[in-house]
């Protein structure tokens, strides 16, 4: 994707800490944010919050976005999606404990559990993968699974892992698109 | 970390890595322009994937919050200076407090499953309401769990005639929880709240 006039200016004022480049970067990425923490999440609420926590926390950090990071939009992307991920897996962990100490058994709430539909451009274009790449990266993506949560699991050296999804997720950027 | 990120940027960039391996990635991208360079692929590829599942409207409240204005105050900017202050530096104390309070809370969390899941433990329910404590045969922990909780409960120690106060249970999503780790057993524990004794344990060692 070429970038459009604009865009380079926007994000040397966003690593400038210029005010208008932080609404700006609401304006451009808010749909895409939100809708990243809200596939993890699963509620308006808490998708909002992490979307307003990610990008303040970003804001706030001195060096935290430079030009040699690579574009704006995928940093904002990936930093959205890492806060989503440590909120889920505290929803889960503080789940966990409760059902420890309750005399209840309580039902996981199915967050982040995703409807695969056609519309999915993702799941069909993670078919194109071979499935010892692709079932470790829907892991990584879909479940949030450490690698050598993922290695356990699949059974598979550590090592082995690792090149597998560093390999899917190069395959399947460059299908879908992808460009710094 | 002294090496470079190699395969590990991938893993960085989907949110896998374990902490320790975050934070050695992270201390070795501070200054390796090569494992940026990397990052920035790999982010671009998870930023692709993102972008190709269903998108969703973001509600109309979704936009930048009004905080950190640079603006160097002229004389008759006074006001709008003291307003600028009160929305960027009470903003950022609350994210503080609320960060650090998260962190508390998680490592409480730990420190109570890892108790529960690797000792032997007694379980005593707050008469007439939906707490409980949960404690060592030996009083060297005890947890108190309030379920349901949406306001603090301080937790007392009815003894010798006097009351001492152990700690509050701050509520946190559905529960409100205070580990306590002690030397000496206690046989009886309160819960107050609003000033009230709202319910009262029995510990039996």
């Amino acid at each position: 994707m070429r970038l459009a006039p604009g865009d380079d200016a926007f994000a040397a004022a966003f690593a400038a800490k210029e005010r208008w480049a932080f609404d700006e970067a609401y304006t451009r990425f808010g749909k895409l944010l939100y809708s990243t923490a809200y596939h993890v999440l699963g509620t308006p609420e808490d998708a909002q919050d992490c979307v307003h926590d990610a990008l303040t926390r970003v804001w706030r950090s001195p060096d935290s976005y430079s030009r040699s990071r690579g574009a704006l939009r995928s940093f904002l992307t990936v930093c959205v999606r890492n806060e989503a991920i440590t909120r889920l897996r505290s929803k889960v962990r503080r789940r966990k404990l409760e059902e420890r100490v309750a005399a209840e058994p309580q039902e996981y709430d199915e967050l982040g559990a995703v409807d695969v539909i056609e519309r999915d451009r993702l799941r069909v274009a993670l078919r194109s993968l071979p499935p010892e790449q692709r079932r470790p990266l829907e892991l990584a993506y879909f479940e949030y699974k450490t690698h050598v949560e993922i290695a356990q699991e699949l059974n598979e050296p550590l090592g082995t892992i690792k090149s597998r999804i560093a390999l899917g997720l190069r395959k399947l950027g460059a299908t879908l698109g992808a460009s710094e | 970390m002294t090496d470079h990120l190699g395969e590990l940027a991938a893993l960085y960039a989907l949110g896998i890595l374990e902490p320790n391996e975050q934070r050695s990635a992270e201390e070795h991208l501070t200054h390796c322009d090569a494992c940026r360079r990397l990052l920035a692929q790999a982010e671009a590829d998870v930023a692709a994937m993102a972008a190709s599942q269903p998108q969703f409207e973001p509600p109309a409240t979704l936009r930048a919050p009004r905080t950190q204005v640079r603006r160097t105050p002229g004389p008759a900017m006074w006001l709008a200076v003291a307003a600028a202050v009160a929305i960027a530096v009470l903003p950022s104390g609350y994210l503080l407090e609320q960060n650090l309070a998260m962190r508390q809370s998680e490592l409480m969390e730990s420190q109570v499953m890892a108790r529960l899941m690797t000792g032997p433990h007694r379980t005593v329910a707050f008469a007439g309401t939906d707490a409980r404590v949960m404690y060592a045969p030996d009083g060297s922990w005890y947890c108190i769990v309030i379920r349901g909780a949406t306001a603090p409960f301080h937790v007392m120690w009815p003894h010798d005639g006097t009351q001492t106060m152990l700690g509050t249970a701050m509520p946190h999503g559905d529960i409100a929880l205070l580990y306590l780790p002690k030397s000496h057993r206690m046989n009886q524990l309160s819960l107050m709240k609003d000033g009230q004794v709202v319910g009262q344990a029995q510990l039996v060692f």
